[in-house]
């Protein structure tokens, strides 16, 4: 009985870690004033680059450090275009998603010569998954510190009430925003590289499965805040863990997996109506 | 703006005047360094700090992140709390203005708020201060105060500016007077020989145009409100029962923030409420919604123009018939009357000397003053039976804002039950033939025209009895 | 005006530039990469056909993306809207024995109420919640796609159908051909057509000048008496009607059969299509065309001159950035 209980918990974190790194990425952008929807392309970036890098080189690590950096370049696109040209983010964000599937789906071609998946790759093993899967936490804890407790997170705060305050104060509004949806893009990717580089060894179409999307609902879920989205993904790791212990009892394998997105709607829901976001999020700042 | 020359010497305060439009933010914009100049140079002895008209407060912050911002004290690579308080606690108290550092700036009332705005630039220790419209926020009582800081400042050695449309306070605080008009400078004075009149006159340029005759009406209730309790924390009104009649003016005399959005919201149908609401003798359940209220008669002129009044996209014709799409003739079955919509937009157009006189022109385009034009002459159309206008005249120059108050007199005239909520005490003035004041929320005195009192009045709007 | 055809320029900038690039990379000659497509596309009157298949194909979840956008609200739940409408029209049009008159309009309806209560769902949520419409629409899409599997694998399957698809429609539950040898149908004027409703409803009804008015300015529509949560939830339920009547036309012309791998996407790419097309009726029609264009194209530029499809993926997403442009989705935080 603890057996199984402590192998649920030891699934839970392996599931929700890729959603911590991605919600933590969420919660920076949005804290700055740029939501970003784009997280589920960082998280393929990340999981894509990662595995080319490896590949490549037979340096796991290396790897990571590439899925990093391809998250932080594919955000810059949507911090770009946010920043400088005060597009819709919402709409961007997803554009971006369909730039690094299909950029991914190319690379799968053109790179491994086979579509649907890449081959196999020196992977993080045991003891480099698990030490994503601590950073995780860490990170937490340090984005908290970060945003509520240093100059530079009061001026990402600022920035996501009121730009224009904040710019009459002296702070660069458009650079700070730049800046943290960059970071908050390698941070996400992070939790590619573990989907990719730590639970596996490969790259395969499709394997992010929507989970950029379900730490969009944990950053709402959390009230922007690091600790609270680390929570929110916790949460929703544990339905996903569940989906799989609960694989050989009788209910159907699709409603099975339906259960992590079933409960991001309905939080999504129960909770949405009655928090409020920072008040200039996903609002373009034009000097 | 034209080839404007401005000085500004240490130890005085000189005021700068004109119209809304006249171009009096955007120089002070400039001086300040936010805007650059298209030609021609900013010399400033020192730093400059701008106290803006719409505050630049981030409102989910503390107080001492908003005037410390940017100038964080540190311990490490931490903020250094305890000193950030300090150093704002010494500073107010330098000043002789009290504030909590603590404090979430969203929960402060206006007048706070704005100290929190003063000190914040005040930290950085200006020689040059801009003031934009200081005293907006402010009741009567409360500007000799403020006032006697800045003149404190002034004898700091600090330069001055104060731009402002308020003409008895130039008179009454301002050592040197600049009057722009149209982007112009037109006139120079020494404050001590000129007087408001000339000021006033420079300004506009001529004489000042005249308010329409109020006739003589035979008063019967309309709107009866009885304890009316909406809204939340700061900002809420609580058991207000007034009464406005048919071929009356009922102005509402107070300062921002003391209840007047939630007053018009609950009566827009667009905040929840307690309390009765009747028209006519009839009573308007809470649970009405705006649509309910344009059917019953219910004209709104909102607050802010921008946001809650014209769809700034379209054109003239579609901003001119919303609100009305609901009804015949111009709706016609399922879908919308061209005919009747060039109709209404004309109508509109003409009656309020709407500039360009072209339906297809796009709102955005269209000054401040001929946007409210149109939503003011939408409220006016046809013949309502209670307007509520919740500051009618913002931000308009002195031909549009005669014209609209003229306007609402005649509504007036015809029958009409007018509520006029404004910060302008001269507006309410002008026009109103009852006042009621509005104060924390409640209603803090009932005037009559005969027994208007700018000292008493005053007084309650600052919540003394 | 302007603004619509400097987007059309920059987003054909863009799939010149990136696309040759791409195509460089991976090691194939850009002109005959471009050539194949627009030959693969155009060269022959039953390629043209198969473009306007394409075309019909986009066009219905375009004109409902558009729907919701000009309401204020970003439907990205296009794709589970046609999916779910697309398997309702698979299972009724197997189940219902009717004669071509009365099955073909049942059919469509059954597509266009599956994909409208799929829409009604995440507009229910906006509406009564205040949620995000666009995390809901994203959480449904997932759903959508298991619960369509689940459906016809479990308690709808049918006799001859395998785990992933429906049996064969019958021929009176599919809709006629209009061009000989091709899988154009009668789907491709409906959807025309449609186009032409909606610009009329936009321009003419009180209904339609409402949704403009939540869309553009929420808080002057809403003091002018507009109810914002019943324009949302019917501009939602709208959206997946028009969307889901996509996937019904999808498996009624094209496939004849109902497939959980039925859309490589259409339901997205709708979105570029949207936008391309300035989210007028008309505009995206002509935008539907194009990118019908690249669809059918890109089996032939794979095929003849080696260069991966997602090609185009890539391309149309960065169209959607570059066209995401200044028409901001109006109250997207929980109001």
């Amino acid at each position: 009985m603890i057996a199984v209980a402590l192998a649920l918990l030891a699934l839970m974190l392996v599931k929700a870690t890729p959603l911590i790194y991605a919600a933590l990425g969420g919660v920076l952008s949005e804290r700055s004033g740029v939501v970003n929807i784009g997280l589920e392309g960082g998280l393929v970036a990340g999981a894509f680059s990662s595995v080319v890098v490896a590949g490549a080189t037979g340096n796991p690590v290396l790897g990571a450090c590439a899925g990093v950096l391809a998250g932080a370049l594919l955000a810059a696109i949507l911090a770009l275009a946010a920043t400088r040209f005060g597009v819709d983010q919402i709409v961007a964000g997803t554009g971006l998603n369909f730039v690094a599937i299909g950029g991914a789906a190319y690379g799968l071609v053109v790179i491994f010569h086979q579509p649907g998946a890449s081959r196999e790759v020196t992977n993080l093993g045991a003891t480099g998954s698990w030490t994503l899967v601590v950073l995780a936490f860490v990170l937490a804890a340090l984005e908290w510190l970060f945003l509520f407790r240093t100059p530079w997170g009061l001026r990402v705060r600022a920035c996501g009430e009121n730009p224009r305050a904040a710019e009459t104060a002296g702070v660069n509004a458009l650079a700070t925003r730049f800046w943290a949806v960059v970071t908050g893009g390698a941070i996400a990717a992070l939790g590619g590289v573990y989907l990719s580089l730590g639970e596996l060894d490969l790259y395969s179409d499709g394997m992010t499965a929507g989970r950029g999307y379900i730490a969009l609902a944990a950053v709402i879920f959390g009230r922007w805040n690091p600790i609270g989205a680390t929570g929110a993904a916790l949460f929703f790791g544990f339905f996903a863990a569940l989906q799989y212990t609960l694989q050989r009892s009788g209910v159907p394998s699709e409603l099975m997996q339906a259960l992590p997105y079933l409960a991001a709607l309905v939080a999504l829901g129960g909770f949405a109506g009655r928090v409020r976001a920072p008040a200039a999020d996903g609002v373009p700042y034009v000097r | 703006m034209n080839g404007v020359d401005l000085d500004v010497r240490a130890g005085e305060i000189h005021a700068l005047v004109g119209e809304n439009g006249a171009g009096k933010s955007t120089l002070s914009a400039i001086a300040y360094g936010a805007v650059t100049a298209d030609e021609g140079t900013v010399e400033a002895g020192g730093p400059v700090g701008l106290v803006h008209q719409h505050f630049q407060l981030i409102e989910r912050l503390t107080v001492w992140e908003n005037v410390l911002l940017h100038r964080e004290p540190r311990r490490g690579p931490f903020v250094d709390r305890a000193r950030a308080r300090k150093i704002v606690r010494d500073l107010a108290a330098r000043h002789g203005l009290a504030i909590d550092p603590d404090a979430i700036v969203e929960t402060l009332p206006v007048g706070i708020k704005q100290r929190v705005e003063l000190l914040r630039e005040l930290e950085r220790e200006p020689r040059i201060l801009l003031l934009d419209e200081p005293t907006a926020a402010l009741a009567p009582g409360e500007i000799d105060a403020f006032f006697a800081t800045v003149r404190r400042l002034a004898d700091g050695g600090t330069a001055v500016l104060v731009v402002t449309h308020k003409l008895a306070e130039v008179t009454a605080y301002s050592q040197r007077v600049t009057v722009m008009r149209a982007g112009t400078v037109v006139a120079r004075f020494e404050t001590a020989r000129t007087d408001a009149a000339e000021i006033a006159r420079a300004m506009v340029g001529g004489e000042l145009p005249e308010l329409a005759a109020r006739a003589t009406t035979l008063p019967r209730p309309r709107l009866v409100v009885r304890d009316l309790t909406a809204g939340e924390s700061t900002g809420a009104i609580s058991a207000v029962s007034l009464t406005v009649d048919a071929g009356e003016i009922v102005g509402i005399a107070g300062i921002e923030g003391n209840g007047q959005s939630a007053l018009a919201d609950a009566l827009a149908g667009v905040l929840p409420y307690t309390g009765t609401i009747e028209l006519d003798g009839a009573l308007v359940p809470s649970s009405a919604g705006p649509a309910t209220r344009i059917e019953r008669g219910v004209r709104v002129i909102p607050q802010d123009r921008r946001h809650e009044a014209l769809v700034l996209d379209w054109n003239v014709r579609d901003n001119a018939i919303l609100g009305r799409q609901e009804y015949p003739p111009l709706r016609r079955g399922a879908i919308i009357d061209r005919g009747v919509a060039d109709r209404y937009a004309k109508d509109v157009i003409e009656r309020f000397d709407v500039r360009p006189p072209n339906p297809n022109a796009i709102c955005d385009g269209l000054s401040g003053g001929n946007q409210q034009k149109i939503v003011v002459g939408r409220a006016l159309a046809g013949e309502p039976k209670l307007v509520i206008a919740y500051q009618p005249t913002r931000g308009i120059d002195i031909g549009a804002a005669t014209l609209v108050q003229s306007r609402l007199i005649e509504a007036r005239n015809a029958g009409a039950a007018v509520l006029l909520i404004s910060f302008e005490l001269d507006e309410i003035f002008a026009v109103a033939d009852r006042v009621i004041v509005l104060f924390g929320g409640r209603v803090a005195g009932t005037f009559a025209r005969a027994e208007l009192d700018r000292g008493r009045i005053g007084a309650l709007m600052a919540g003394n009895a | 005006m302007r603004r619509g055809l400097r987007d059309v320029g920059l987003a054909i900038a863009i799939v010149i530039v990136i696309g040759g690039l791409a195509m460089i990379v991976a090691g194939a000659n850009p002109i005959d990469g471009f050539g194949q497509l627009l030959d693969g596309a155009l060269g022959n009157p039953s390629e043209i056909a198969e473009t306007l298949v394409q075309t019909t194909a986009l066009l219905f979840p375009a004109l409902g993306i558009a729907f919701a956008f000009r309401a204020g609200l970003f439907n990205i739940g296009a794709e589970g809207q046609l999916i779910l409408g697309g398997m309702a029209a698979g299972i009724i049009g197997v189940i219902v024995p009717l004669p071509a008159m009365l099955a073909i309009p049942l059919t469509l309806a059954a597509g266009a109420v599956a994909g409208g209560v799929w829409g009604g769902i995440a507009g229910f949520f906006r509406a009564r919640f205040g949620a995000n419409e666009v995390i809901a629409t994203l959480m449904l899409n997932v759903i959508a796609l298991l619960l369509a599997t689940y459906l016809i694998g479990g308690p709808f399957k049918q006799a001859g159908a395998t785990a992933s698809e429906t049996a064969s429609l019958p021929a009176a539950a599919q809709l006629p051909g209009i061009f000989p040898d091709s899988r154009l149908t009668l789907a491709f004027p409906i959807a025309i057509a449609l186009a032409f409703f909606l610009r009329w409803v936009f321009r003419r009804t009180v209904f339609g000048y409402e949704l403009r008015a939540a869309g553009d300015a929420p808080e002057a529509a809403r003091r002018a008496g507009v109810n914002l949560a019943r324009t949302a939830f019917v501009a939602m339920a709208g959206s997946g009607a028009i969307a889901g009547l996509g996937g019904a036309t999808i498996v009624m012309g094209m496939l004849h059969r109902f497939n959980t791998g039925l859309s490589p996407g259409y339901g997205f790419i709708g979105i570029a299509v949207a936008l391309v097309g300035n989210l007028d009726p008309l505009g995206i029609c002509i935008a539907s065309f194009a990118f019908g264009v690249l669809q059918s194209g890109a089996i032939a530029m794979q095929a003849m001159a080696n260069v991966p499809r997602d090609v185009i993926s890539i391309v149309e997403g960065l169209v959607i950035v570059a066209l995401a442009g200044r028409r901001v989705v109006a109250a997207r935080r929980n109001a």
